[in-house]
């Protein structure tokens, strides 16, 4: 028996004790402030270079230490789920209103009253009871070959899904949430039957099985093997800044389009967003940072890289977006997203949208 | 059999065996107990159908492929001398060191509609898009070579084996007879081996069963894929749980199977039949032959996506400055996994050696921990963090990961060591404790110098493959314990691939080394 209980003895000793050895990494992402006293963590589920230089900043004009756990959002929800009260989350920042919705809907997000952020971010944009604030802005759009179809052809969802489009359309698989969350809008206009027809047509109208990201089906359109690609507008405008010539000629071959769902009704537009989180102690220094964000200096960081629309309208474009079309925004409130979420997703396993 | 798994001194092991199990049992209760709700419901009437057809679809081809790759190449090197044999006899083993979900952005990328492959094709042609047939890559089979691909080496290395072991006398026998090459092949080479090489084709199998980061990426809808979109789509975890128990029965019918044929390899052998046939030298057009399919393989499989991440990383002046850090974090991580996983193993191989319910215990829990998808034991560990009530961060979190990467890959350690124990003869152990040996001084003594060969391998293929691991990772690491694994996902999902081709090239790096030593200790053990 000795050797056994040896072995396991030895087993938990090495596990422990590799495991209790210093962080390796710690000091890499966020640099540290050794006066630093106070902590803000961040989960967030973005990971650009110029967020890091933004938290830099932030980090030394506020005298704090970020924090920052970054992964997908799903992962994040489940992981403070699992910490529950423990959870060492201050801010949550996440892609998508759709997402924010899902931290709010799980308790993981705590109302934030504030004046200031409230009176900066337009009202559609953030959520009635302050669980979460826009921070930028994305849109769901069409990529389109000028060659075959003019911007009237386009004008609106509906379009999409007449005839004259059967085997034209690139688009990605339909668990994407960018996917889900303009279906939760469409559910919203037209009701749970009509998305489902309208989802179904869009099926058969598909050049081949969903599949890639958004530029995947930009290049796809460039290539010709479709003709209209359903995308949000910053893969495209990232391919046209992009360093190679290839996939410069590739957004330049593309249109891109901002549809409306009737003529007049405004634009599918979606959200980045901030949210405090229910464990976070210290909610005005939560309030510090989301507002540092919504300052210029914070939305030109945020859009640099990620080439999304500052939220702010005085803001100045990232380059590159100024070749974006201008659109009118849709009124709805984006907690429809999130509401209409799983149902979205049960309208596209029925109309076959894989 | 139930009076030695009721001994005092079984308690150790059957400790083990509930650590590694936990997680999953966790998972497996999770689903059991979920309530139906409209989601499941949904998902039953509508998709699980489809998620498991697909998923049996795919692996079914994978199967096929990894057959037709590794079964010709190892009987060449086995058995016949040609141009090349001695690399491509280890090189064969270099596409372990790829993840599926690097292979499918590096196949994604040459084969898509706009990579290099197709763009040339119609710039030689004039035709458009739409005018030629080309193989789909985002599909069912497209994913069972990506899948295929990157574990074939696992058949290889237990096809080589099993051609290595053949019986001497019957292979001669069969020359000397003048049975030509094809007809040693089918008449007697495979038939013999077959038994083995398939255990090796059911335990690949079960690792593609778990993958999602391939599946995910070339938007072909298996249960993995399911899994996770109940997850995220619907949001309900126990959802997903109860879609991985169909998972974990496909893979447990994998692990029975696997059984069933290595039962059929007969009774213990005498080690003067473990050697190395003779290798007879191939005339010359097939000997280029025999080097032009190994280097097809070899190019399909490993060279040409390698060099086509290597490429896009070299046109985009990929930086790999700030990459350090993290090859220090997958380093330490995979070891400290490593360490776990390799005693859990080192203990369910030794400790269950009387008990054939011990055995079966651990063989079934260790099956299900490898079987299941990454997220499915990050699942369950959450679960079990949950009620203990602890933040996710430092060492608790490192705890906990290093747990689910021992309940993941365990079986991937106990595999080489049960089958190096298998070989020794059961006379031998009765002989050791004879002469009075037993208890530690049996383990030091007999059982680990005995064990070396396959503790090696063992160690080695989970270096590998927790080096590898990326869903568990993404949902468990502490902050600043970044992987390559990660950070490629990271921007690979972004869908900016050339920023995640260098974490993805450096992972395919830091896994050669352990590889290349793992082929080395193969060939000598062959040549023993």
């Amino acid at each position: 028996m000795t050797y056994r209980t040896h072995k396991i003895a030895g087993l938990s000793l090495l596990v422990g004790a590799v495991a209790a050895c210093s962080n390796p990494a710690e000091t890499v992402d966020t640099p540290t402030a050794e006066d630093a006293t106070r902590t803000l963590t961040l989960y967030s589920s973005r990971h650009y270079d110029s967020d890091k230089a933004l938290y830099a900043m932030f980090e030394e004009q506020a005298g704090v230490k970020l924090d920052v756990r970054e992964s997908k959002a799903d992962q994040l929800i489940e992981t403070m789920k699992a910490e529950g009260d423990q959870s060492p989350a201050d801010v949550i920042i996440t892609s998508d209103a759709g997402s924010l919705w899902r931290f709010q809907s799980a308790g993981l997000t705590q109302p934030l009253a504030s004046d200031t952020i409230g009176a900066a971010v337009p009202a559609n944009y953030q959520q009635s009871d302050g669980h979460w604030y826009g921070l930028a802005r994305r849109l769901r759009g069409i990529a389109y070959d000028p060659a075959r179809w003019s911007a009237e052809d386009l004008a609106t969802w509906d379009k999409l899904a007449e005839d004259d489009k059967a085997g034209e359309i690139c688009v990605r698989s339909s668990s994407n949430i960018y996917n889900l969350s303009l279906m939760g809008e469409i559910i919203h206009r037209y009701g749970d039957e009509a998305a489902q027809d309208w989802a179904t047509s869009i099926v058969s109208n598909m050049a081949r099985n969903p599949q890639g990201g958004d530029t995947d089906q930009i290049r796809a359109v460039a290539a010709g093997e479709c003709s209209i690609a359903i995308v949000n507008h910053y893969y495209w405008v990232r391919l046209g800044a992009s360093e190679k010539d290839a996939d410069r000629n590739v957004a330049a071959s593309t249109t891109f389009l901002v549809p409306e769902f009737t003529a007049g009704s405004g634009s599918h537009v979606n959200i980045t967003g901030a949210a405090v989180a229910a464990t976070a102690d210290d909610a005005a220094l939560a309030e510090e940072f989301i507002t540092f964000l919504l300052t210029e200096t914070g939305q030109s960081y945020l859009t640099r890289e990620t080439k999304e629309l500052p939220l702010l309208d005085g803001s100045p474009l990232p380059e590159g977006v100024e070749n974006v079309p201008d659109f009118t925004a849709s009124d709805a409130n984006l907690e429809i997203y999130g509401e209409n979420q799983a149902e979205a997703q049960r309208l596209f396993d029925l109309a076959g949208w894989n | 059999m139930l009076r030695s798994a009721l001994s005092p001194r079984s308690i150790p092991p059957v400790l083990i065996i509930a650590l590694v199990g936990l997680p999953v049992l966790v998972a497996i209760w999770a689903g059991v107990t979920a309530g139906g709700g409209a989601t499941w419901e949904h998902i039953l009437a509508n998709r699980l159908v489809p998620y498991t057809l697909t998923t049996i679809i795919v692996l079914a081809i994978s199967a096929i492929i990894m057959l037709g790759l590794a079964v010709p190449a190892a009987w060449l090197t086995s058995l016949y001398e040609f141009p090349g044999r001695r690399l491509f006899s280890w090189a064969l083993i270099l596409p372990l060191a790829m993840p599926g979900y690097v292979m499918a952005y590096a196949w994604a990328d040459l084969m898509g509609v706009a990579g290099p492959l197709q763009a040339t094709l119609r710039d030689l042609t004039g035709w458009s898009a739409r005018d030629y047939w080309f193989p789909n890559l985002f599909s069912a089979p497209g994913l069972a070579f990506v899948l295929a691909s990157t574990l074939f080496p696992y058949v290889y290395i237990t096809a080589r084996a099993a051609f290595s072991m053949q019986s001497l006398a019957t292979l001669e026998a069969a020359r000397s007879l003048g049975t030509p090459p094809l007809g040693l092949f089918w008449k007697v080479g495979l038939p013999v081996a077959l038994p083995t090489i398939l255990g090796g084709v059911s335990l690949a199998l079960m690792e593609a069963a778990a993958d999602y980061g391939a599946a995910d990426f070339l938007g072909v809808q298996t249960l993995g894929v399911g899994i996770v979109r109940s997850w995220t789509s619907f949001g309900e975890p126990n959802t997903a749980a109860r879609l991985a128990l169909v998972l974990i029965f496909i893979a447990s019918a994998f692990l029975l199977a696997a059984r069933v044929f290595q039962g059929q390899r007969g009774s213990q052998q005498t080690s003067n039949r473990w050697l190395t046939p003779r290798r007879v030298p191939l005339p010359r057009v097939w000997g280029i032959a025999a080097t032009g399919l190994c280097g097809l393989i070899l190019l399909i499989c490993f060279f040409a996506p390698v060099s086509r991440l290597a490429w896009l990383a070299v046109e985009t002046r990929a930086s790999a400055q700030d990459l350090w850090p993290l090859v220090r974090t997958t380093i330490l991580l995979g070891l400290m996994g490593t360490t776990g996983a390799f005693l859990a193993a080192l203990v369910f191989t030794l400790s269950t050696k009387r008990s054939a319910l011990l055995r079966l215990g651990a063989r079934g829990v260790a099956a299900a921990g490898y079987a299941a998808p990454g997220v499915v034991l990050g699942l369950g560990a959450l679960f079990i963090l949950k009620v203990t009530g602890q933040a996710l961060s430092g060492t608790i979190a490192i705890a906990f990961l290093v747990w689910i990467y021992i309940s993941r890959f365990t079986s991937a350690g106990v595999e080489p060591l049960q089958a190096t124990l298998d070989r020794l003869p059961k006379s031998l152990d009765d002989a050791t404790r004879s002469l009075g040996s037993h208890g530690l001084n049996q383990f030091v003594r007999v059982d680990l110098p005995l064990l070396t060969p396959g503790a090696i391998a063992a160690g080695l293929i989970l270096f590998v493959e927790i080096l590898k691991e990326l869903p568990a990772t993404l949902m468990l690491r502490p902050f600043g314990w970044d992987t390559l694994a990660v950070r490629a996902h990271a921007y690979a999902t972004d869908e900016r691939l050339a920023q995640a081709t260098l974490p993805s090239l450096l992972i395919v790096l830091a896994g050669l080394a352990p590889v290349i030593l793992l082929s080395w200790r193969l060939g000598r053990t062959e040549r023993n």
